[in-house]
C-alpha cells in the first residue's frame, strides 16, 4: 500500500467550499428570521429539523444512485412504495413504523420484479422499471380508493404519501427518521470500500473476492430504506428528487466520493429543511415539489457555478484555450515572417499577419501585445525582445517534439503522450531531454 | 370537431335509435371503457415503438411535463382569456403536446451539455416539471375538473357527464332578449359600489338587468324549459371525440409510416443512409406520445398513463417475434385491460369472480375485519388488469414465458445428461477398463453424480432401448451406437470439423 497522500491543493479548496456551504446553510436561519420575519415556532422546528435530516440521508446515499446511473431506479421505487403504506395501513392502522415498513417492503419488491424481469424475459431495464413503476402505483392508487370508500375509516393523512405534507410530521416521527437513518448512514461507513468498489467498477471488485451480487442487493436496500423514510416528507412521486438531485449538486463540485457526498449531505439538509419549512408555513402547497424546487435551484447553481466543471467555468477555459492558441499560432507565423525577411525583428506588415482574415489572427495580437511579445510599428508588427525569445523557444520545444516522435524507440525514451502545447522538458526526465538535445546539436532535425 | 362528431353520430344513427345510442352513451361503464379501450389502442400502438426502441420511460418523462402544459394552459384560459377551463379543449391538447415535444428537446441539450448523465437529466428535470404543475395546481387552481386528485388518477368514470349536446329533429336555437316572457329581471344598483351606499339609501341608482338572457343551443333550452316539444338530442361525451381522434391519427400514422418505423426502429444507421431521416420520424413519434398524453389526461391523469404505454407492448413482445404481430397483440391486451379494469374497479375480477369473496377470505385467515366491498378507481383498476395480463404472458408464453423456458431447460439438461453417459460408455465399453468404467453400481462415482440420478438416467435410456445392462455392466445397443455416432456427426458440423473424425 502506498502510504496516504498528502492533503492536495484542491483537496484543501474543495473542503473549504464544503464547509463554507455548510455554515451559509447554517446562516439562513437566523438570515431568514430577520429578513422574511420566519418564525420559528415549534412546530416549523420540528418540521425544518425533520426535512434537513432527511436531506442529509437521502442526500450521502443518492449520491450512489446517481454514480450508478440508477436515477430512474429510484424514481421506480419510491412509486412503488404506495400499495405498502395502503396495506400496512389496512393491517396495522395509522402507525407511522408499520407504515414505513410496510412501504420499504413493497419497494423492495419491486425491486425483486425488476431483477427477475431482467433475469428471465429480454425486457430491457428501461420498460421494466416503467413496468413496476406504474403496476405498484397503481395498486396503491386502487387501495387508497377503497380505503377512502370504507365509510368510517380515519384515513385522514393517508394521501399526503402521495406528494408528501410537512405540516403533517410530529417530533415522534422526526426521532424515528433519525434513528433509522443514523443506522442506515453507520452500515454506508461500514462498508465504504465495498460500495465504493462496486459503484466504480464492479468487475474489478468481483475478481478481487468481493460478493458483488450482495453488496449490490444492500446498498439498493439502503436506497430503499431512504425512499421510504422519505416519504411522509417528500411523498411517493416526487422523492426521487430529493435522492438524487443533491448528488447531481454535489457532483459537479468534486471529483471525489467522500467529498461528493458529504457536499451531497449539506445541499440535502438546506433543500429538505427549506423545502418542508416553506411548505409548512402555506398549507396548499405539498412538501415533495417545494423541496424539489429548491434542490433544482442548488443544481442549477451548481451546473454554472461549481469550479472546474460548471458552465460559466468551462465556458471561461474555453477563451483562454482559444486566445492561448491564436496567440501562439501568431507568435510563429511572425517568427516566421522575420526570419525569411531579415532578423528576428524585422516587422511584418498588418496585412499579411491579418491577410487571411480569420478572427484568430486579431485575438492572437491582441492577446501578444497586451503581454508586450509584440509592437506595433509604421512598418508593421514587430516582435519584442521577450517576444523572440518565446518564439525561439517555441521552436526549439516543437524541434524536440519532432525529434522525440522520430527517436523515441531509437533511443529507449520513455513513452508520455505527445502534447505539443507544453514544455517537453516537463514531460520527460532530463536525461531523456539531454538526449534530445544532443540529437538537435547533431543537426538530425533538419 | 363538432362538425366530425354529427358526421359520426349520423353513422351510427344509422344502426341505432336516438335512444338506444343516448342509453348506451348515458351509461358510465360503457363510455369508460370505450375512452379506457381507445386510449389503450393508441398508447399500445406508440408504446410498441418506444419499448423497441429503448425509449420506454420517454413516456413517463413525457407525461410528467406535459402535465405543466396543461396547467399553464388551464391557467392561461381562465385568467388570461377569461374562458371556462376545459382540458378537453383542443388548443389546450395542442399547446401542451407542444410543451411535451420541447421539453424532451431540452432535455437532450440538457445531457449533451456532459455535465449529467442521461438517466439523471431525465429523474431530474422531470420530476421538476410535474412538481412545478403540482404547486401551480394546489396554490392557484381552484377548480373541480383539475385537482391533485385528477392529476394522479383522472375522472374516467366521469368521462359520460360531460357531454357535446347534437340535435337532429325540432332543432329551436332560442335567444332569450329582456322582452321575452321568459326573461327574469332584477333590479341592480349602478353607484352603490362607487359611493359605499346601501342600495336602500336614496341617491342609489338602479337599473333592470336581466339574469338568464343570451343564446340558447336546443339542448340548454330545453332544459331551461324554453321548449315545448323536446328536441331530438344526442349527447357525445367529449372523451369519447378526443380519445377517439387520437386514436385514429396515431393509427394513421402507424399505418402510414410502417415501414419507415421498422427501419428506424432496428436500424437507425441505414435508414439515415437511405435518407429517411430518422431523427424527423422521432420527433414526430414524440409529438404523438404528448398528444396521447394530454389526450389522455382527463381520463386516467398523468402517472397511470404510462402503464398504457409501457405495459401491453412488453406483454406482447414476450409472446411474439414479429413487429406486425406486437402491433396487432399490444392494442388487443391494452383494450381488454381496460374492458375488464372497469369490472374490476366495481369488484368483479374477470366480471365474474367477486372481489368481496377474496377480502372475506382474507378476513377469515388473519383474522381482520375489512370492508368486504370494493369499490375502486377505475383508471388504476384498468392498469391492474392490463399488468395481470403481463404476468400471464410472463408466466404461461409459449416461447419466452417462465413454464416453457423451465420445461425447456429441464428438457436440454436431460438430453445433456443423456449424451454424456451415452458417449462414456461408447469411450470405455471393449477396452480393458470396461469392467470398473461401466458397472452399473459405481457408474455415479465417474460422473460426480448421486445415484438416484444415475437410476434416472440409465433406466431413462434403457427405456429408449440405447443401452443394456451385460452382466452388471453397461454397454450399448444398436441403437445406441447409432445416436452416438449421430450426434458426434452433428457437433462436427457444427463445429466445421471434417466429418473423417467421426
Amino acid at each position: 500500500m502506498n502510504p496516504r497522500p498528502a492533503l492536495g491543493r484542491e483537496d484543501r479548496r474543495i473542503w473549504l467550499i464544503i464547509a463554507a456551504m455548510a455554515i451559509l446553510g447554517l446562516l439562513f436561519i437566523p438570515f431568514s428570521q430577520t429578513l422574511f420575519g420566519l418564525r420559528f415556532t415549534y412546530t416549523v422546528r420540528v418540521v425544518a429539523l425533520g426535512g434537513a435530516i432527511l436531506g442529509i440521508i437521502s442526500g450521502a446515499l443518492g449520491c450512489f444512485a446517481v454514480l450508478r446511473q440508477e436515477s430512474l431506479l429510484g424514481d421506480a421505487l419510491s412509486h412503488a412504495a404506495l400499495p405498502g403504506v395502503a396495506i400496512a395501513f389496512l393491517l396495522a392502522g395509522r402507525e407511522l413504523s408499520a407504515l414505513l415498513i410496510g412501504a420499504g417492503i413493497a419497494s423492495w419488491l419491486g425491486l425483486r420484479f425488476v431483477s427477475a424481469l431482467l433475469a428471465t424475459t429480454r425486457i430491457k431495464r428501461d420498460a421494466a422499471l416503467g413496468i413496476v413503476l406504474a403496476s405498484w402505483f397503481a395498486f396503491g392508487i386502487a387501495l387508497l380508493a377503497y380505503i377512502q370508500s370504507i365509510p368510517d375509516a380515519s384515513q385522514a393523512g393517508l394521501d399526503h404519501f402521495i406528494f408528501g405534507q410537512a405540516a403533517a410530521i410530529i417530533e415522534s416521527d422526526v426521532m424515528l427518521v433519525s434513528a433509522v437513518g443514523v443506522i442506515a448512514l453507520l452500515v454506508l461507513l461500514a462498508f465504504w470500500k465495498e460500495f465504493k468498489l462496486v459503484t466504480f467498477d464492479a468487475e474489478f471488485a468481483g475478481a478481487n473476492g468481493f460478493r458483488v451480487g450482495l453488496i449490490n442487493t444492500l446498498l439498493s436496500t439502503l436506497i430503499v430504506v431512504t425512499i421510504v423514510l422519505g416519504l411522509q416528507l417528500a411523498g411517493v412521486i416526487l422523492m426521487v428528487g430529493m435522492l438524487i438531485a443533491p448528488g447531481i449538486a454535489a457532483r459537479q463540485w468534486t471529483h471525489k466520493l467522500d467529498q461528493m457526498v458529504i457536499l451531497a449531505a449539506v445541499f440535502g439538509a438546506f433543500a429538505g429543511g427549506l423545502g418542508a419549512v416553506i411548505s409548512a408555513l402555506d398549507s396548499d402547497i405539498p412538501t415533495g415539489p417545494m423541496i424539489i424546487v429548491v434542490a433544482f435551484v442548488l443544481v442549477l447553481i451548481s451546473l454554472t457555478l461549481a469550479p472546474g466543471r460548471g458552465l460559466i467555468w468551462s465556458r471561461l477555459r474555453q477563451r483562454q484555450n482559444r486566445r492561448e492558441f491564436a496567440a501562439r499560432n501568431t507568435l510563429r507565423d511572425l517568427y516566421r515572417y522575420a526570419l525569411a525577411h531579415g532578423a528576428a525583428d524585422t516587422p511584418a506588415p498588418d496585412s499579411f499577419i491579418r491577410g487571411v482574415g480569420d478572427r484568430s489572427a486579431a485575438l492572437g495580437l491582441r492577446q501578444l501585445r497586451s503581454e508586450g511579445r509584440v509592437t506595433l510599428g509604421a512598418a508593421g508588427w514587430q516582435l519584442s525582445e521577450s517576444g523572440i525569445s518565446l518564439a525561439q523557444g517555441d521552436r526549439r520545444n516543437q524541434r524536440l517534439w519532432d525529434l522525440y516522435r522520430r527517436y523515441a524507440y531509437e533511443l529507449g525514451l520513455p513513452a508520455v503522450a505527445e502534447e505539443r502545447g507544453r514544455d517537453i522538458a516537463s514531460l520527460l526526465p532530463a536525461n531523456a531531454v539531454a538526449r534530445l538535445e544532443a540529437k538537435l546539436e547533431e543537426g538530425a532535425d533538419s | 370537431m363538432m362538425p366530425v362528431e354529427r358526421l359520426l353520430i349520423e353513422f351510427l344513427l344509422t344502426f341505432l335509435s336516438r335512444d338506444e345510442l343516448n342509453a348506451f352513451l348515458r351509461s358510465p361503464q360503457n363510455t369508460a371503457t370505450l375512452v379506457g379501450a381507445l386510449i389503450a389502442v393508441s398508447g399500445a400502438l406508440l408504446g410498441a415503438f418506444l419499448l423497441l426502441r429503448g425509449m420506454a420511460l420517454t413516456s413517463d418523462a413525457i407525461s410528467h411535463t406535459v402535465l405543466l402544459g396543461i396547467v399553464v394552459a388551464f391557467l392561461l384560459m381562465v385568467h388570461g382569456f377569461r374562458v371556462e377551463g376545459d382540458t378537453s379543449s383542443p388548443w389546450l391538447i395542442l399547446g401542451a403536446s407542444l410543451a411535451g415535444v420541447g421539453t424532451v428537446a431540452l432535455t437532450e441539450l440538457l445531457y449533451r451539455s456532459g455535465l449529467v448523465r442521461q438517466d439523471a437529466a431525465l429523474g431530474l428535470a422531470f420530476p421538476l416539471l410535474f412538481a412545478i404543475a403540482v404547486i401551480l395546481v394546489s396554490r392557484f387552481v381552484d377548480d373541480a375538473h383539475l385537482d391533485e386528485d385528477a392529476v394522479l388518477v383522472g375522472e374516467i368514470g366521469l368521462a359520460w357527464a360531460n357531454t357535446n349536446s347534437h340535435c337532429f329533429q325540432n332543432c329551436q336555437s332560442v335567444t332569450v332578449t329582456e322582452d321575452h316572457p321568459a326573461a327574469k329581471m332584477t333590479r341592480q344598483c349602478v353607484n352603490c359600489r362607487e359611493l359605499g351606499i346601501s342600495p336602500r339609501d336614496e341617491r342609489a341608482e338602479f337599473i333592470e338587468v336581466c339574469g338568464n338572457c343570451g343564446p340558447y343551443s336546443p339542448a340548454q333550452a330545453w332544459n331551461a324549459g324554453l321548449l315545448d316539444s323536446e328536441p331530438a338530442l344526442v349527447f357525445f361525451p367529449k372523451s369519447i371525440s378526443v380519445t377517439l381522434a387520437m386514436t385514429l391519427l396515431t393509427l394513421a400514422f402507424v399505418l402510414l409510416f410502417y415501414k419507415e418505423l421498422k427501419l428506424s426502429t432496428f436500424d437507425p444507421a441505414l435508414a439515415k443512409a437511405l435518407g429517411f431521416r430518422p431523427g424527423a420520424l422521432n420527433y414526430a413519434l414524440m409529438a404523438l406520445v404528448s398528444l396521447v398524453a394530454v389526450g389522455a389526461f382527463d381520463a386516467v391523469g398523468s402517472i397511470l398513463v404510462i402503464a398504457f404505454f409501457i405495459i401491453p407492448p412488453a406483454a406482447a413482445c414476450l409472446l411474439t417475434d414479429r413487429l406486425a404481430l406486437l402491433l396487432l397483440l399490444s392494442p388487443l391486451i391494452g383494450a381488454a385491460g381496460a374492458v375488464f379494469g372497469y369490472d374490476l374497479a366495481r369488484g368483479l375480477l374477470f366480471g365474474f369472480l367477486p372481489i368481496a369473496d377474496g377480502i372475506a377470505f382474507v378476513n377469515r385467515l388473519f383474522g381482520l375485519d375489512l370492508v368486504e366491498e370494493w369499490d375502486s378507481s377505475i383508471s388504476a383498476s384498468m392498469v391492474l388488469m392490463i399488468f395481470l395480463f403481463f404476468l400471464l404472458a410472463w408466466v404461461f408464453s409459449p416461447r419466452y414465458g417462465l413454464i416453457s423456458t423451465a420445461l425447456r431447460r429441464a428438457n436440454s439438461r436431460r438430453l445433456f445428461d443423456d449424451q454424456v453417459v451415452l458417449a462414456h460408455i461408447h469411450n470405455h465399453q471393449f477396452t480393458a477398463q470396461a469392467a470398473t468404467e461401466l458397472r452399473v453400481e459405481t457408474l455415479h462415482l465417474h460422473f460426480r453424480w448421486t445415484q438416484r440420478k444415475m437410476g434416472r438416467v440409465l433406466a431413462r435410456l434403457r427405456a429408449l432401448n440405447y443401452i443394456r445392462i451385460v452382466s452388471g455392466g453397461a454397454i450399448l445397443t444398436e441403437r445406441g451406437e447409432e445416436r452416438v455416432h449421430r450426434f458426434r456427426a452433428t457437433m462436427l458440423e457444427a463445429h466445421n470439423m471434417p466429418a473423417s473424425l467421426a
